[in-house]
C-alpha cells in the first residue's frame, strides 16, 4: 500500500527509531497521557492550587480527573498500544520490549498479558467459544447483558482465565511472572507516593478504562456479529466510519479490515477500508455512521435504542 | 515556502488531532488551578454525554 508521501525512501535509515514515522503519534499520545496522570497527582499533592483544601472540592476533582484519566488510559492501552501488539512501533525488539511495559501499566496491564489476551485469544479464536476476551453468548449467539459484561469482566474473569492459562502453559510460566513482577514495580510507583491518592486518581481511572472504556468497545466492536465463514465473510465485526472518531482513535473504527487485515498498519486503514468498501456492501457487513461511543449509548439502552444501532449507514446498503 | 508552511501547519494539527483526548483531559485537569474543580467536573460531564450521544 502507498504511504502519504509518495517520494519517501523505500530504504529505511540506518538512524529509524520508528518503524513507520506516523507511529510518532502513538508515541506523542502515550507521553501525553502520563503527563496528564502528572498533573492530576501534582495537582492532588497541593491542593492549594486548585483550591481543593475541602472535602467536597477535592471530591469534584477527583470525579473530573479520574473520568478523563480513565477515558484516555483506555483509548491509550486499548487502541494505542493495541496497534503496537499488533505492529512494534519502534525498530529495536529491546525498546520495543520495554516501551510496551511504560506503556500499559498506566492502564492497569502488564503488557505481555494483554497482548496474550488481544493477538493469541481474541485475534486468533474471534467469536468462538474460546475467545474469552469477548461477552459470554446466549444460547441464541446474541452476547450477554452489556452491564453484566462491563462490571465482571475486568478484572475478575479476566485474572480467572489468565492464570488458567498461564498455569497451564509450562512456557508461560516464568515469563508471565516475570512481567508480573515488573507490572507491579512500576504500578505501585502511585502507592508509595499516597495510598489515597493512589486510590482514587490511579486504581479509579484504571477501573474506568478497563470497565467502562475497554469493556464497552469490545462488546460494540462484536455484538451482532458471527465467526466469519464463507457464507459470512464480513460480518464479524462492525464498522464505524465516523471521521472525527477515526482521526483520534487511531482508526479503530475500521475494525472488520483490522480483523481482517491486522498487519495493516494503522494509518493505513482508511484507504483499506475505500479498496474493501464494495466487497462489505456486497458481503452485507454492518457499517455505521458514528463511533465506539454512540454505539455503547445504543447498546445500553432499550429495545429502540437497540434497534437504531442495526440500521446501516447512508452509502453502504446492498443494491441487490 | 508556502508549501512548506502548509505541511507544517498540516502536521502539527495531525498531531494535536490524533493526541486530541488526552491534551483535553490535561487541559481539564490543569484548569481546575483557573477556574476551579467545580467548573472542571461540569465540562468532564459535558464532554462524555457529548461523546456518548455523538461520538
Amino acid at each position: 500500500m502507498s504511504r502519504d508521501d509518495p517520494d519517501a525512501p523505500a530504504v529505511p535509515s540506518r538512524w529509524r527509531i520508528l518503524a513507520d514515522p506516523q507511529d510518532r503519534h502513538c508515541v506523542i499520545f502515550h507521553i501525553t497521557c502520563l503527563a496528564a496522570y502528572s498533573c492530576a497527582f501534582w495537582l492532588y499533592q497541593h491542593p492549594e492550587l486548585a483550591g481543593i483544601t475541602g472535602p467536597w472540592s477535592r471530591i469534584a476533582f477527583v470525579a473530573a480527573s479520574a473520568s478523563m484519566l480513565g477515558c484516555i488510559s483506555g483509548i491509550d492501552v486499548g487502541v494505542n498500544f493495541h496497534n503496537h501488539s499488533h505492529r512494534p512501533i519502534f525498530v529495536s525488539q529491546f525498546v520495543n520490549r520495554w516501551f510496551g511495559r511504560i506503556w500499559t501499566f498506566s492502564g492497569g496491564w502488564p503488557s505481555f498479558f494483554w497482548e496474550y489476551c488481544h493477538v493469541t485469544i481474541h485475534h486468533a479464536k474471534l467469536l468462538t467459544t474460546d475467545d474469552w476476551t469477548l461477552p459470554k453468548q446466549n444460547a441464541d449467539g446474541s452476547f450477554e447483558d452489556f452491564r453484566r459484561y462491563m462490571f465482571t469482566h475486568w478484572p475478575w474473569r479476566l485474572m480467572t482465565r489468565l492464570w488458567r492459562d498461564m498455569t497451564a502453559r509450562r512456557s508461560l510460566h516464568s515469563k508471565s511472572l516475570r512481567e508480573l513482577a515488573i507490572f507491579l514495580a512500576f504500578w505501585s510507583i502511585p502507592f508509595w507516593m499516597d495510598p489515597v491518592m493512589a486510590v482514587w486518581l490511579w486504581v479509579l481511572p484504571h477501573w474506568i478504562a478497563n470497565a467502562l472504556v475497554m469493556g464497552s468497545g469490545m462488546y460494540v466492536q462484536h455484538a451482532g456479529c458471527v465467526p466469519k465463514s464463507l457464507a459470512r465473510p464480513v460480518s464479524h465485526s462492525t464498522v464505524f466510519v465516523s471521521k472525527f472518531f477515526n482521526l483520534t482513535m487511531f482508526n479503530i473504527g475500521f475494525h472488520l479490515e483490522h480483523h481482517d487485515h491486522p498487519r495493516v498498519h494503522w494509518s493505513e486503514l482508511p484507504e483499506l477500508h475505500k479498496r474493501l468498501k464494495q466487497d462489505m456492501i456486497d458481503g452485507g457487513a454492518h457499517v455505521v455512521p458514528y463511533g465506539l461511543y454512540h454505539a455503547t449509548f445504543l447498546l445500553a439502552g432499550d429495545d429502540a435504542r437497540k434497534k437504531r444501532f442495526a440500521e446501516q449507514a447512508l452509502g453502504y446498503t446492498r443494491s441487490r | 515556502m508556502r508549501r512548506l508552511s502548509h505541511t507544517f501547519l498540516s502536521q502539527t494539527g495531525l498531531v494535536f488531532g490524533r493526541s486530541f483526548c488526552p491534551l483535553f483531559a490535561i487541559a481539564v485537569i490543569a484548569g481546575a488551578t483557573l477556574w476551579g474543580p467545580w467548573v472542571s467536573l461540569a465540562i468532564t460531564v459535558v464532554a462524555v454525554t457529548a461523546a456518548l450521544r455523538w461520538l
